[in-house]
């Protein structure tokens, strides 16, 4: 299909897109520039006469510092300014949170370590120089003086007695908050159960790693008092509001752009402490300030993700229904409360597809000297699923049950839904058993499931694993946002502004960041207005040339933006129709927009004509306003719920632990699909972090130093093309009632099940030895350890 | 605050060691003085402005600033400025003719081998390289090959079709040959 022909002729169902431009794979629109090396980057943006900044961060994980002498640094030729604690303190606030913990205290901190270190990499000084290579010579030149302070990197010591407080003139404990969902009595319909099983699951500490670090570039021009960051941001609008809030300007004096952004999946959001350090270095300097991190700095100094500790029960009665769920967890913080801080979503989805009335979750957030914690693609509910979806394999083992069976059992049936769960959230529709079954069947389960699970001829056992999800994508309203205290809103918007060629620029302040917003959002406005999928452009992430917006992330961008997108193009539309109608000499109603022209009963008007009539007023009816653009704002009310099951066909060797993902399969529901290949893009990108994360990274720090032990790519392992098992993918299409077109996101739901699905299939095949996994990351060793200690043999 | 060295006229003139390098870029010869610590990415990003070469760890493990020296894919992170005097690089800026894409860049959007589009110039000169050595490779022998670079985004599957792909539209090595000879 080629781009002419997709754009759209018919405006019959505009709410149901079943063919059209709306759900086919148009090109990217971002392809072109990206494949010619001609993507703006924010390192690509290189003013003249740019400074550079380098960062001299603590090397311990808790520390005072004693003294700072920058006399030495100073002395280089070629450096030109630097910042301790000591300026920030005088010259900026303290850096603001947007998704506040609720019911805690604020945390205040500030770009550089204001007297205490809380986490290794922690900003100390900055450097602005010539180049940065001498701007990373001056950071030897400082002479820094810290007192190491003890300190304590386990999330549940840091709970325990004795543990150092890490923010003693707030808290007395490392317990920063503690907060219960619950409905029922779960505990009395546990001690009623017939079947009861339960245990501590711990979740790996990994990070998002953006193959494109964090890089902000500051320019200060200050008689026209206007600061201009360009960042590798999801959330520039956002971005925008913390700066000036943080370094005391009004909004007004702020432009944030970000250009193309290099992969974020969650840890770009928000303001770091290199941002607002290149800031105030710009403002003092009058020089544009630009500061890229190194990867070194990536691992200490922007966030990781994930790591929990899950205390998981279920209870069944005699026929495996499920009577009571009880989650109670503790997420790391880290060093600090990063603006998005530990995932949130465990509680919300932590039942997933399973209907239970009786049901408690408790999150408690603990403070340790490590990284910050920070968003990550998936937000608490992989790692709850991996708990609650062993237990089910558990229960099943427990029960003598079919674990298919079992879960279809217990799962919330297409007549229940809209159904509320003991957290308050309502999932809104679908047929998750269909997902089950149809795993199930592409993996041959029936037959695997009453074969005997006996050695291969290459001495590999084969195991067949499941897991079920739902997945919570967009936000249920600002009414739910403000009563989780976070600082944004819930609603996209959008510009729509005709050209004199005869085409339509958007604006939005969503950037690209490989989500294909570009793509996704011109397929909405071709499909909403009959104007051709390439004679509209998106511009995006520029907050001087964009509505205000909140941003990317929390598979909200497309939910939100969809309803947007379709207010503003039906506007666009119609008055469009009244000027062709005019120039036509007939009624709006007769013209349909085509492509690039409008037509009425045989005649037509190229669009070119039809804009600059608008444009210019001149030839326009009478009572009509000259101009041509359309501004619209859409919340949604409801959060959707997307859905599904994966299954894992695993083969272990018994001996020594190695294993092999042979075959993965996700059956998955996106709601109504904009785009079917970005969609599978999302999801495959999605599975590849989700493998990565449960079968081989973790950031491991050493208990005794409190170090980072693997903070290189060198040591810390992505998958690479080599490493990502084969997936196959299967779909429903259960159109959302709560969203406009029936669309979910689909940009998380790829990380949620690979870790319970490989671990429930490698207890399959090892289940004649009884041995259970529940601690990620899985590898051949930490199979070889449950091995012996299923078997009662001691491990070195 | 402290400010200190307000002459901002030192910012061209970075007070360390230097060298004069020949180069042809892209089928373009260029000489230029670089600081001798410079690396190679740096220097075709910020003296050459060919910002496709992207930098994602300068440690040699992501890929990301892999280009093509001399026919061979190497990561120019690891190589220095210096280094590529009397030598030919070719970066992802050569692949395009005019304002129409290679057919391996065609190949990679047509099966959505990319995403947020920071490791496809990597991806695309290690693919390019792999053709240089002839042959065709198959699925396996191409994750191999592009193991070297990563990519966050796509899970990897469509790149390796695209890849595959374009392989098979090349004309066979023999035919090559043949041509060559007449
Ligand atoms: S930047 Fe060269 S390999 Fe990563
Ligand atoms: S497309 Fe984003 S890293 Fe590959």
């Amino acid at each position: 299909m080629t781009v002419a022909d997709l754009s759209r002729s018919e405006m019959d169902r505009p709410d149901l897109p079943a063919r059209g431009v709306l759900g086919a794979s148009a090109p990217r629109k971002e392809d072109h520039r990206l494949l010619r090396g001609d993507g703006a980057f924010t390192d690509d943006v290189q003013p003249a006469r740019a400074a550079q900044m380098a960062v001299a961060r603590c090397p311990y994980p808790h520390a005072r510092i004693v003294s700072i002498d920058t006399s030495r640094a100073e002395r280089l030729p070629g450096v030109l300014h630097i910042l301790t604690g000591a300026d920030i303190r005088e010259t900026t606030g303290p850096l603001t949170v947007l998704r506040p913990v609720p019911g805690a205290p604020e945390l205040p901190y500030r770009a550089l370590a204001d007297g205490v270190a809380t986490h290794e990499g922690q900003p100390v000084v900055s450097v602005v120089a010539t180049s940065r290579h001498i701007a990373e010579d001056a950071l030897d030149l400082l002479d820094i003086e810290y007192e190491p302070l003890p300190h304590v990197v386990d999330t549940m010591e840091a709970l325990g007695p004795g543990a150092p407080v890490l923010q003693p003139a707030v808290l007395d404990s490392n317990l920063l908050a503690a907060q219960t969902d619950r409905r029922g009595d779960p505990e009395a319909r546990l001690r009623e159960a017939d079947v009861v099983v339960g245990a501590r699951f711990r979740i790996n500490r990994v990070t998002a790693l953006p193959m494109e670090p964090r890089a902000v570039v500051a320019q200060w021009r200050p008689g026209a008092r206007m600061l201009t960051v360009h960042a590798s941001t999801q959330v520039p609008h956002l971005v925008r509001k913390q700066l000036a809030e943080t370094l005391g300007l009004d909004e007004s004096e702020i432009r944030t752009v970000a250009g193309d952004v290099g992969g974020g999946f969650g840890l770009k959001l928000g303001v770091f402490p290199e941002d607002v350090l290149a800031c105030v270095h710009a403002m003092a300097l009058r020089l544009p300030v630009k500061w890229v991190e190194d990867r070194g700095e990536h691992f200490r100094g922007s966030t990781h993700a994930r790591e929990s500790v899950h205390d998981y029960t279920i209870g069944a009665d005699a026929e495996g229904r499920i009577v009571a769920m009880m989650d109670r967890y503790v997420t790391d913080l880290g060093g600090w409360n990063s603006p998005f801080g530990s995932a949130q979503l465990s509680s919300v989805v932590f039942n997933g597809p399973y209907k239970v009335h009786d049901g408690l979750v408790e999150r408690r957030v603990a403070l340790t000297n490590k990284t910050p914690i920070g968003a990550y693609r998936g937000y608490g509910q992989p790692e709850v699923n991996f708990a609650y979806e062993r237990l089910m394999d558990m229960l099943a083992r427990e029960l003598g049950a079919d674990p298919v069976e079992l879960r279809a059992r217990n799962m919330v049936t297409q007549a229940e839904l809209p159904w509320e769960n003991p957290a308050g959230a309502v999932y809104d529709s679908g047929d998750y058993e269909r997902c089950l079954r149809m795993a199930a069947e592409a993996v041959g389960w029936s037959r695997h499931r009453d074969a005997p699970r006996t050695l291969r001829e290459d001495g590999r056992i084969v195991g067949i694993g499941f897991s079920s999800f739902v997945e919570r994508t967009g936000y249920a309203s600002s009414r739910f946002l403000a009563r989780r205290g976070s600082r944004f809103g819930a609603h996209e918007s959008v510009t729509l502004r005709a050209n004199r060629s005869g085409g339509v620029d958007a604006y939005t302040g969503v950037s690209s960041m490989g989500q294909s917003s570009e793509t996704a959002f011109a397929q909405v406005i071709s499909h909403v207005t009959g104007i051709a999928y390439d004679a509209v452009r998106v511009h995006g992430g520029d907050t001087a040339a964009s509505p205000l917006n909140t941003g990317a992330f929390a598979s909200r961008t497309m939910i939100a933006a969809s309803g947007a997108l379709k207010a503003a193009g039906e506007e666009f539309a119609a008055k469009t129709r009244r000027i062709a109608a005019y120039a036509l000499g007939c009624a709006p109603e007769e013209v349909r927009i085509e492509g690039r022209e409008a037509r009425a009963d045989g005649r037509t008007v190229p669009l070119a004509e039809v804009f600059t009539r608008a444009l210019t007023g001149q030839g326009i009816p009478p009572e009509e306003e000259p101009g041509l653009e359309c501004t619209a704002h859409f919340e949604p009310m409801d959060a959707a719920y997307s859905f599904g099951t994966a299954a894992a066909v695993v083969s272990v060797d018994p001996v020594t632990g190695e294993f092999d993902v042979e075959r993965f399969v996700l059956a998955h529901d996106g709601g109504t699909l904009v785009n079917p290949a970005v969609v599978e893009g999302q999801i495959r990108g999605a599975l590849a972090q989700g493998f990565g994360a449960a079968l081989g990274e973790e950031l491991r720090y050493d208990p005794g130093t409190g170090q980072l032990v693997n903070g290189s790519m060198m040591d810390y392992f992505v998958p690479t093309a080599a490493d990502v098992p084969p997936v196959e993918l299967l779909h429903t299409e259960v159109p959302s009632p709560v969203t406009p077109f029936g669309v979910r996101g689909v940009g998380e739901a790829g990380t949620i099940p690979p870790a319970a699905a490989v671990a429930n299939a490698v207890c399959d095949a090892l289940s004649a030895w009884g041995v259970e996994l529940f601690t990620l990351p899985i590898t051949p060793e930490s199979i070889w350890r449950a091995m012996r200690a299923a078997t009662g043999q001691e491990a070195p | 605050m402290t400010a200190v060295h307000d002459s901002p006229g030192s910012l061209d003139q970075d007070a360390e060691p230097t060298a004069v390098v020949t180069v042809s870029v892209n089928g373009a010869e260029v000489t230029g003085r670089v600081p001798v610590r410079m690396h190679a990415a740096d220097f075709l990003r910020q003296r050459l402005g060919l910002t496709g070469t992207h930098v994602g760890c300068e440690q040699g493990v992501c890929g990301m600033c892999t280009v093509i020296v001399d026919g061979e894919a190497v990561k120019s992170c690891l190589m220095l400025a210096c280094q590529l005097d009397g030598r030919a690089v070719r970066t992802v800026e050569s692949l395009a003719e005019g304002d129409r894409l290679g057919p391996l860049q065609e190949a990679f959007a047509a099966r959505g081998a990319l995403q947020c589009g920071f490791c496809t110039p990597g991806l695309l000169m290690t693919a390019t390289a792999l053709a240089y050595q002839g042959g065709r490779p198959d699925r396996e022998a191409v994750r191999e090959e592009i193991a070297g670079v990563l990519c966050r985004c796509t899970g990897y599957e469509p790149i390796v079709t695209a890849i595959e792909e374009y392989f098979a539209g090349l004309p066979e090595t023999g035919e090559e040959e043949e041509n060559a000879r007449t």
